[in-house]
């Protein structure tokens, strides 16, 4: 009896300790979902000192980390840093934060996540749309950061701070999340004042590259490793014939995934994408460990969900590659096939349109006792109206332009 | 942004020197030029200046390290031009100018008596009485870089008012000052933006077999202390790695910052020891991630070094060959080792939150540094230096990863007049 129940006991043990361990990742994966899938609004707490709260506000201008603990249904996680974050968006009134995870202690993460932002929607008076672009990019299969609400409390006296939409970060986090590996090299593209850039060829210089393409990864390695790829692909899509984009860039960028996120940028009119009117903006860029492969991986939708009429050819001349897709009957008729895949899943039991009255619902009391809301009300209610009509004709108005084209 | 105290002292120093040399214009005919050791000019009694120059080259080979910037092989670390001399027998000034920093130019700007001895007062920018090593010049130094103690613990330059002495025979030395901030080598940008306030400090120096005839004559040793008021903010003491990189994070402090230091040096004939221990304590008061009041953040560094001046000859602050290189000789050469350590910490209970500029316990972190070098003196204005240094990096007194086995190598070419 005792030797039959022995291996038994021992397997048992040796089971369960490998679940404790196995699990671990998985329960960190499971509590971070429920941050970040919208589902609820959630409270965060930032703890930081009172003096630096101010100085965030003071010197919002400046990137400077704070440190701070950050607490989430009753977890606290220390050592983290915070510091003001965002380009035109910036301001003193109610700034936007970045929190690190591991700026401290390298290695810790929040819930499987190196970082974290909290936007406080600055230019979107409705607080959504971003959120809701996003949703639309991982439904169509782009790896696209997740978004969801949260009340933020801030200081030792836990002062309610208004509604913040909390993004997940493009981060090495991300990048094992949705890719498997983080190795490659990640970089943030930075808009220009008056660069109007759309993948044209800037030339030969390296150095053009250098403010243009900020690494995430690999910071410390040298122009020529960081930024000849990066010039390769842009040098292939200027040369390659806009009737084979596909196998001259294979192995350089997927141009399939490009005319998705196209189609899905100009669907809900996002008018500081990849088309905007000021040249490409909003993305990030990755390429795979190894491989001269990049991805491309959007990033704040925030100017979205207004322009109902836009056109399917809005601004395609603005972009090398939109331009040859737009130009090549093939890549045309594909793009124009996504555009109405898209009109149909929106349409699709009201999908979008139910997610974006959730999330009016969801958070609507929260900006009414927001007193750092940086619109008023009435904007409030108007900008949730404007985008939910949005969603209800957009379908019809793409269907449209698209018929009258054929 | 504070106004900028060298900028002021510098015009009131030029102003004065132009006052007195209009003054005195009929001494001026009595000028006279001398190129010996420098480029000098006398006029009478009533003023000398010597043009001072000093340049170093370094030839740099540190390790290659994940998350930090690669350092560039050439360095110049010092290119300065400056004056000194003495002004109606009764002062003597210097004028520093560092070429190549472009923001904060000026170096040593001070004007001191000298007739009595055992009363004198300096006034201007100047080093904060700290340290011996610190308070050693550059150019001067036994080895490429100055002890990670004496370089970031120590306060460094700043605008004061000092007196200063030497009595009984010489056996005691002492100084003593206040100054407006709390000294340059705080922060770099201390210069600019200053991050302390007022600072007192003083300086004991004993050489208690001075006036003897011994092996013990040149022994010497010493204690000195600073205190000064620390504005809040993240003013803490920096440290920093052998080739620059941030060591430890700079704290955020609030109230008082206190130095002791100790010293001691001997040169029995062609040999030198030389040693130091220095610990600053930075006060915390409400800079917690709550508010509340902090421990106390401590830094300590210490150093032990000693040089051989292999060709003979008494070990001096200068060494000038007596048979120059090129000239029938082959220089002077001197070998040196120092050991040394620099440490921050915060005392208290680890509650995990160890590694933030708030936290309220700072896990303990420590460089351990050994160098090994070599000095050969050309003639007295041409120094060649070649240093090996090996670090060890630990916290909590576990060897950091991949930084248990550091080496860098630095080779200095030396020119000064």
């Amino acid at each position: 009896m005792r030797s039959r129940t022995r291996p038994a006991l021992i397997a048992t043990v040796l089971l369960a300790a490998f679940c404790l361990v196995a699990g671990r990742p998985l329960v960190a994966q499971t509590q971070i979902d429920s941050l970040l899938d919208g589902n609820s609004l959630e409270d965060l707490w930032v703890h930081l000192n009172a003096r630096d709260w101010e100085d965030l506000h003071t010197h919002f201008q400046e990137n400077t980390y704070y440190p701070a603990d950050v607490e989430w249904r009753g977890v606290r996680v220390r050592n983290a840093a915070i510091r003001v974050r965002g380009v035109t968006s910036r301001n003193g009134h109610k700034p936007s934060f970045r929190l690190d995870f591991n700026r401290y202690v390298t290695g810790q993460t929040f819930f499987g996540l190196d970082a974290l932002t909290l936007d406080s929607s600055w230019q979107d008076p409705s607080m959504i749309t971003n959120r809701l672009a996003m949703l639309l990019f991982r439904q169509m299969g782009i790896a696209a950061p997740r978004v969801a609400h949260v009340r933020l409390f801030a200081g030792a006296e836990r002062e309610y701070v208004g509604v913040y939409a909390v993004t997940e970060e493009v981060v090495e986090s991300f990048l094992r999340d949705r890719f498997g590996e983080d190795t490659g090299y990640l970089y943030e593209f930075n808009h220009l004042e008056n660069d109007n850039w759309g993948f044209q060829d800037p030339g030969p210089r390296l150095g053009w590259y250098v403010p243009r393409f900020s690494p995430k990864t690999h910071e410390f390695e040298s122009v020529a490793n960081l930024y000849m790829p990066i010039r390769d692909l842009v040098q292939r899509i200027n040369d390659a014939p806009q009737s084979d984009l596909e196998s001259r860039l294979g192995g350089y960028l997927d141009v399939n995934a490009f005319i998705t996120q196209l189609a899905i940028q100009n669907f809900v009119a996002q008018s500081d994408g990849l088309v905007g009117g000021v040249g490409a903006n909003n993305f990030y860029l990755y390429r795979f460990a190894g491989k001269n492969l990049f991805v491309l991986i959007p990033w704040d939708q925030g100017n979205a969900f207004t322009a109902s009429d836009l056109p399917p050819s809005y601004n395609m001349n603005t972009n090398v590659l939109a331009l040859k897709i737009w130009n090549d009957p093939k890549y045309r008729a594909q793009y124009l096939a996504t555009l109405l895949q898209i009109a149909d899943l929106v349409s699709t039991d009201s999908w979008l349109l139910t997610e974006a009255q959730r999330d009016y619902q969801q958070i609507r009391d929260a900006v009414y006792a927001d007193a750092f809301a940086p619109y008023s009300l009435t904007q409030f209610e108007e900008m949730h109206a404007t985008v939910q009509q949005f969603i209800r004709t957009r379908p019809d108005i793409v269907r449209q332009y698209i018929a009258a084209m054929q | 942004m504070r106004s900028c105290p060298p900028r002021v002292v510098f015009t009131w120093a030029c102003a004065l020197a132009v006052l007195l040399w209009a003054a005195t214009a009929p001494a001026l005919a009595q000028v006279k030029l001398s190129f010996d050791k420098r480029p000098s000019m006398k006029a009478g009694n009533l003023l000398t200046a010597g043009i001072r120059f000093k340049a170093q080259v370094d030839f740099r080979d540190f390790p290659d390290e994940p998350e930090t910037p690669s350092k560039p092989v050439v360095d110049l670390p010092r290119t300065r031009i400056g004056v000194e001399g003495r002004l109606m027998r009764e002062f003597d000034y210097q004028i520093e100018g560092e070429l190549s920093d472009a923001s904060q130019p000026w170096r040593d700007i001070f004007i001191q008596t000298r007739s009595f001895r055992l009363l004198q007062v300096r006034a201007g920018q100047f080093k904060i009485p700290f340290s011996l090593e610190q308070l050693t010049s550059g150019m001067d130094l036994d080895f490429n870089y100055r002890s990670l103690a004496a370089s970031f613990l120590a306060p460094g330059r700043d605008v004061g008012l000092m007196v200063f002495g030497r009595a009984v025979n010489e056996t005691l030395r002492y100084q003593a000052g206040v100054f407006k901030h709390g000294g340059d080598n705080v922060r770099e940008s201390e210069r600019t933006d200053a991050q302390a306030d007022r600072t007192y400090a003083g300086r004991l120096v004993v050489r208690p077999w001075n006036t003897y005839d011994n092996l013990f004559r040149t022994f010497s040793a010493g204690v000195a202390f600073t205190t000064g008021v620390l504005p809040a903010g993240p003013n803490g003491v920096r440290g920093k790695t052998i080739p620059g990189d941030t060591f430890f994070q700079q704290l955020f402090v609030n109230g008082n910052r206190r130095r002791i230091g100790g010293e001691f040096q001997w040169r029995p004939g062609p040999v030198q020891l030389q040693g130091e221990y220095i610990e600053t304590r930075d006060q915390r008061f409400g800079q917690g991630i709550e508010n509340q009041d902090l421990p106390n953040a401590y830094a300590r560094g210490w150093y032990a070094s000693g040089v051989w001046l292999l060709t003979g000859g008494q070990m001096r602050d200068s060494i000038a060959p007596d048979r120059p290189f090129l000239r029938g000789g082959i220089g002077a050469i001197e070998i040196g080792v120092r050991r040394e350590r620099l440490a921050a910490w915060s005392p208290g209970v680890n509650d995990g939150s160890f590694s933030s500029p708030r936290a309220p316990w700072v896990m303990p972190r420590a460089d351990d540094v050994w160098t090994a070098g070599v000095n050969w003196f050309w003639n007295p204005f041409v120094k060649l230096q070649a240093n090996v240094i090996h670090e060890r990096r630990t916290e909590d007194g576990r060897v950091l990863v991949s930084q248990g086995n550091l080496w860098s190598q630095v080779f200095r070419v030396q020119l000064g007049f």
